[in-house]
């Protein structure tokens, strides 16, 4: 069963215009491009209107500075099914037209974050007509061109005012927008071919395959195949056309411990070469893997309180760095009061240990045969993707950039990026942690065993899965600082064999626990996910190896207070005559 | 036509008929659909085992299964902007505890069972045994504790009261037996993409239309219900439609729009291109001349409505006041303020043998009527979504309410069902009380072109050099293209929702003088809520017939923005209703913002 859950396409609320006269000085860089009759019609559409747009609101009344134009040419198939059977098997093509026009000036414009409260995201995504009727499509782009800058007037207008009336800090005397060079670069348009048919066959045998256990209550497996080609221009000059293909398999399972508390595996597929789909037997495997997880998590024990050692898998240090530090290195956030702001003042101060160096490399499609879902060649404001790094060597060098600069930043660095429907903003995009301070993994395990009994604890904790602001495409939750250690295993020194335990909570602050890593394996790991923050869910990849922690305090966690169901399952129930 | 009694006897025949059909074996199986036989396993194993420790067992359990087959194509201008075919299963399991007289049911809280898990949800459209047993056995868990929850909650509420209701909560109506064939979906060889390309392309030639989208739908679904009174139901149903918006802004740049929708019980019925291009046509050309045509001042006097129109709004200013069940119990304190302010509750309820409409005036309200004047009527079934025969229902005599739209929630005048419960796609809601083909009939009707006199006489009467006659109602929900067009709607009439706010369209100026007519914009009207309908001046002996979609949600009830659906969400419907002339309506003129015009001029499309 897939429980209802609303459609993630965000229109956004009407805003209500009011004409106003506003004085302006200052003017952008509009540039004249010269339309190229051999550009795919969408392209060549766009160009024309977005020249005749730049000449006209350019000189309005207040002018609009800055216009862009993306189109998404979307095809989607979706194969999903639950407890043996199929839920879906659909596909779709859609064309989205996303318009962006900035009112002010560089300094001050528009989208400047007004104290307090939320930005005013008009709505920016708009259908258009896929067969490729020029005329049409200019007529389109018309229409949301007028309704977006009028929706920017308007918040222009409270921005103008917010700014006289609040006091600013320094950061946020940044400027609003970064110059940036245009950039040329069409590539044809890719798509895929798809039967559903094998992969209904697959989707059913999965399901089923978890049914078969009597701890399962609910299981889902999606598979998703999408290829995007994007259609960008703007009056900066830039004119980009690339595509891509992502193909995904999602499995979930539910059950619950006697005590309550909800019990969820999940585990993904990523890959974009259609030969490189998983076997089946792959699949099966980690079927057999994510069952056994359950069956051992209705067993085992809540943990207790504990602070100590900790190790983590190489994915779950992946997610652990993404979730505690690469949100906080998110440039956007670094102008906002309302944040942390705990790096923001730190750039070229140490921050982790020496031996940890960790990069945000958009420009690298795979590690060691698996594919990054963080790869892009072009970021979502046009800006072609850029390896950046962040901690260099344990010291603060850089903050994930798109076009919103900082004081000591202003340029992109190629991370502006959103989920269709939103508006850019700084993302990430591969987080790669590296380490000098490598061993194997089996030497960084008795390492750990050391550092138990020197500190004189009874046991360690193994954490080999962390939820976070990672979730599976079908149920974005846009917090992105939550970490969630579900598979924990207390670590004897003594030689017992690891334990599983349940509900456990990370506790204190997790950005302490990075600045106690002791050391780290020496195989980088993957985890690819969909990364939900303000600017929606966006594909992301977060590459760890193994880490050692010395010290990390961890709770019990909250349990569900509903019992498990009073009956067995239907097909496990001894006193019920069921069908095969 | 038929009375109570012979509607339950045959009910009871139909019972057995189908019971026999049924215990065939060969039957059950050919068909590879292993619903029914899931549902009743888990039914049966529910009812013997379901209890929780020393809590109270349920009486009565209901499992709603309904599978949804939509295909639809959209184009705007000659091209197409999507094309889908999806195929879902939806869930509902409905649990109680208690008995008839009080029970969990209806009862909104805020201390409501936490679970999980859901009692409602998407799940496997294979029509197999095993999936659909293990998401009923979930859901059925689900439902049951939450059962537990607001029967408790439910109690200590009541019991807080000083003199609690004594309605009773479900009616006992007898078990009804009736699996039909599958019917296979069948889009037919027609191309509807192609068709919707043709039929949009001659929108093209109207160079102030801004936007237009045209929809064409064909849904098919069987709905599958048991409960555990023995009431067993597999129906299919289908439904097509052609859904249009339009939209332009006038020279001083208020927003305008129009629509168009054509409905058919099946897709071959839907009309093609050339017949669809008509319409549009006709209806582009209303926009233009709206676009220029003068804002029009406030006015307050005599108003015609057109049969049309008439059709349109009897629907919406009736509709809520037709049910006779009891809205929901609460014990959040704004709750019920909150329903009555939206419009959602019925001024109807407590009325019974008062005089509510002129008393030459019946309304009834008949499922099994097919057609009316050689015109086909899309509200008829058989069966409601409660397992309720479905009887024909004599709502108002000669002016004076007799009866109401039940289904299984009693109310303050009726304790059985009338087999009305009906809820809408694609969410299963619980099934509430809602209107079929429902026949606003006078005696005493004047020739139209009597009534116009009468109307102008009435005008000149009153000191006006003018009044209005309004020949189309508007449908937002069909006209708004977006949902910024929408919110724009809300915005301007929110206050006028449960007083009688009605949005018209076309709406024409009357010269007392020489009867010329001129048309105006930016109209809507206020205070014509139900209570307005016992007095009205003049009736025509005409007739329209208005085929529609009826949405079945709460909230705005009783206005444009409710009553109407689109066929993918809405419950087939149609009213029967003559021209109305009223003597006092207040209509208003636009005084909302003005709306600035595009910076740069429309592109053209050649």
């Amino acid at each position: 069963m897939k429980l209802f859950r609303t459609t993630y396409r965000v229109w956004g609320a009407a805003a209500v215009i009011a004409a106003a006269s506003v004085s302006f000085a200052g003017t952008g860089r509009l540039t004249r491009q010269s339309s190229s009759a051999s550009l795919p019609p969408l392209l060549q559409a766009m160009q024309e209107e977005l020249q005749r747009s730049v000449d006209a609101y350019g000189k309005a009344d207040p002018p609009g500075y800055f216009i862009s134009y993306t189109t998404t040419d979307l095809h989607a198939a979706e194969v999903s099914g639950s407890n043996g059977a199929l839920l879906t098997s659909a596909e779709t093509r859609d064309r989205v037209l996303e318009v962006q026009t900035r009112v002010g000036s560089y300094q001050l414009d528009s989208t400047h974050k007004i104290e307090g409260r939320e930005p005013a995201w008009s709505s920016p995504g708009t259908e258009v007509t896929l067969d490729d009727d020029i005329a049409l499509l200019h007529r389109e782009i018309w229409r949301e061109t007028d309704r977006q800058y009028r929706a920017a007037v308007q918040a222009y207008i409270g921005v103008q005012t917010s700014n006289e009336v609040q006091s600013r800090s320094a950061e946020q005397a940044a400027p609003d927008f970064s110059h940036e060079e245009p950039h040329v670069s069409i590539s044809r348009p890719v798509d895929f071919q798809l039967d559903r048919t094998p992969w209904e066959e697959r989707i059913r045998k999965y399901t089923a395959a978890f049914s078969a256990s009597p701890s399962v209550i609910n299981s889902i497996a999606t598979f998703t195949a999408s290829s995007a080609n994007q259609y960008l221009v703007n009056s900066d000059g830039s004119r980009i056309v690339f595509g891509q293909i992502r193909y995904r398999l999602e499995l979930f399972v539910q059950g619950k411990a006697p005590d309550g508390m909800d019990l969820q595996r999940y585990a993904n597929f990523d890959w974009v070469d259609p030969a490189k789909a998983p076997s089946d037997e792959t699949v099966m495997d980690q079927v057999r893997i994510l069952t056994a997880q359950i069956v051992a998590l209705e067993k085992a024990p809540l943990v207790e309180p504990f602070a100590g050692p900790t190790l983590l898998t190489g994915r779950a240090a992946a997610v652990f760095f993404h979730e505690v530090l690469g949100h906080r290195l998110e440039g956007f956030r670094q102008k906002d009061v309302s944040e942390g702001q705990t790096f923001t003042s730190k750039i070229n101060q140490q921050i982790l240990p020496d031996f940890i160096t960790v990069r945000d490399d958009p420009t690298t499609h795979d590690v060691n045969g698996q594919v990054l879902l963080g790869y892009y060649p072009f970021d979502d404001e046009g800006i072609p993707s850029q390896n950046v790094t962040l901690v260099d060597h344990g010291i603060l060098k850089n903050f994930l950039m798109g076009r919103s600069p900082l004081v000591d930043f202003p340029h992109s660095n190629s991370h502006g990026r959103r989920q269709l429907g939103f508006q850019p903003i700084a993302r990430m995009g591969n987080t790669i942690v590296q380490s000098n301070k490598t061993m194997s993994n089996a030497a960084l395990r008795k390492l750990f065993i050391d550092e138990i009994r020197k500190q004189n604890k009874p046991f360690g904790l193994l954490i080999d899965d962390i939820a976070g602001g990672f979730t599976f495409t079908g149920r974005a939750q846009p917090q992105a600082f939550q970490v969630q250690p579900l598979i924990v295993y207390k670590v004897y020194p003594d030689g017992r064999p690891d334990e599983i335990v349940r509900g456990v909570n990370i506790v204190g602050t997790p950005l302490i626990s990075i600045t106690k890593i002791i050391a780290t394996g020496d195989t980088p790991e993957v985890f690819n996910g969909y990364c939900g923050a303000e600017s929606g869910s966006v594909p992301v990849s977060a590459v760890a190896p193994e880490i050692l922690i010395s010290e990390m305090e961890v709770s019990k966690k909250e349990t569900s207070t509903d019992t498990p169901p009073i009956l067995p399952p239907p097909a496990h129930d001894p006193q019920s005559r069921t069908k095969q | 036509m038929n009375s109570r009694f012979i509607n339950r006897l045959g009910s009871v025949l139909i019972t057995l008929a189908a019971v026999c059909a049924f215990a065939l074996p060969a039957s059950a199986q050919d068909d590879n659909d292993h619903t029914l036989q899931a549902m009743q396993d888990e039914m049966n194993r529910s009812i013997a085992r379901l209890q929780l420790d020393s809590q109270q067992k349920p009486y009565y359990i209901q499992y709603r299964i309904c599978d949804i087959d939509v295909r639809a194509v959209t184009a705007s201008f000659g091209t197409l902007f999507s094309s889908t075919h999806t195929r879902d299963r939806v869930m509902l399991v409905d649990v109680r505890v208690g008995d008839n007289k009080l029970d969990s049911s209806d009862f909104v809280s805020q201390n409501g069972f936490q679970g999980s898990s859901s009692n409602a949800g998407e799940v496997g459209i294979d029509r197999d045994y095993n999936s659909l047993r293990q998401d009923l056995w979930q859901a059925t868990d689900f439902a049951y504790k939450g059962a537990l929850v607001d029967y408790a909650n439910k109690q200590a509420f009541l019991n807080s009261l000083s003199r609690p209701p004594e309605i009773p909560d479900f009616s006992p109506e007898p078990a009804l037996v009736d699996v039909e064939p599958l019917v296979p979906a069948d889009w037919t060889s027609r191309n509807w993409e192609d068709e919707a390309r043709e039929a949009s392309k001659v929108l093209r030639g109207f160079p102030d239309l801004y936007g237009t989208r045209v929809h064409y739908y064909i849904v098919y679904t069987t709905y599958y219900f048991l409960n555990s009174e023995g009431t067993k139901l597999r129906i299919s149903h289908s439904n097509a439609g052609i859904e249009a918006s339009l939209d332009t802004q006038a020279t001083d740049g208020m927003p305008l729009h129009n629509f168009y929708a054509d409905y058919s019980a099946t897709p071959s019925g839907l009309p093609h291109p050339a017949d669809v291009s008509k319409s549009l046509v006709q209806a582009a050309q209303q926009l233009e001349a709206l676009r220029t045509a003068p804002n029009m001042e406030d006015y307050e006097g005599p108003v015609l409505f057109d049969a049309p129109a008439a059709s349109s709004l009897l629907a919406q200013a009736l509709e809520p006041s037709l049910s006779g069940a009891r809205p929901p119990l609460s014990s959040v304190p704004a709750y019920d303020q909150m329903i009555q302010q939206e419009g959602g509750s019925s001024e109807w309820t407590g009325r019974i043998n008062q005089r509510v409409l002129p008393l030459d005036v019946s309304l009834i309200d008949d499922p099994g009527a097919k057609d009316f004047q050689g015109q086909p009527l899309l509200g008829g079934y058989a069966i409601d979504d409660e397992g309720v025969r479905a009887e024909r229902v004599s709502v108002v005599e000669n002016g004076i309410l007799k009866n109401l739209l039940m289904s299984r929630r009693p109310g303050p005048d009726f304790m059985l069902s009338n087999g009305h419960g009906r809820s809408a796609l694609p969410i299963l809601s619980l099934p509430t009380p809602v209107s079929s083909n429902l026949f606003f009939q006078a005696t005493n009707t004047v020739a139209p072109s009597d009534l116009r006199k009468k109307f102008l006489d009435l005008c000149r009467a009153d000191g006006q050099k003018w009044c209005l006659e309004i020949k189309r109602m508007d449908n937002p929900a069909l006209a708004s293209q977006s949902q910024q067009d929408f919110s724009d709607i809300l915005s301007g009439i929110a206050q006028g929702l449960s007083s009688g706010g009605r949005l018209p369209l076309l709406v024409y100026r009357v010269s007392v003088d020489d009867g010329h007519e001129e048309l105006v914009r930016g109209a809507h009207i206020n205070g014509l809520n139900i209570r307005a309908f016992r007095t009205i001046a003049g009736i025509g002996s005409d007739f329209s017939v208005y085929n529609f979609m009826q949405a079945g949600a709460q909230g705005f009830a009783g206005t444009a923005l409710d009553t109407f659906g689109s066929v993918t969400d809405g419950i087939p419907s149609s009213i029967v209703a003559p021209s109305l002339l009223f003597e006092d309506v207040e209509v208003r003129g636009y005084h909302g913002e003005p709306r600035r015009l595009p910076l740069l001029p429309i592109p053209a499309l050649p």
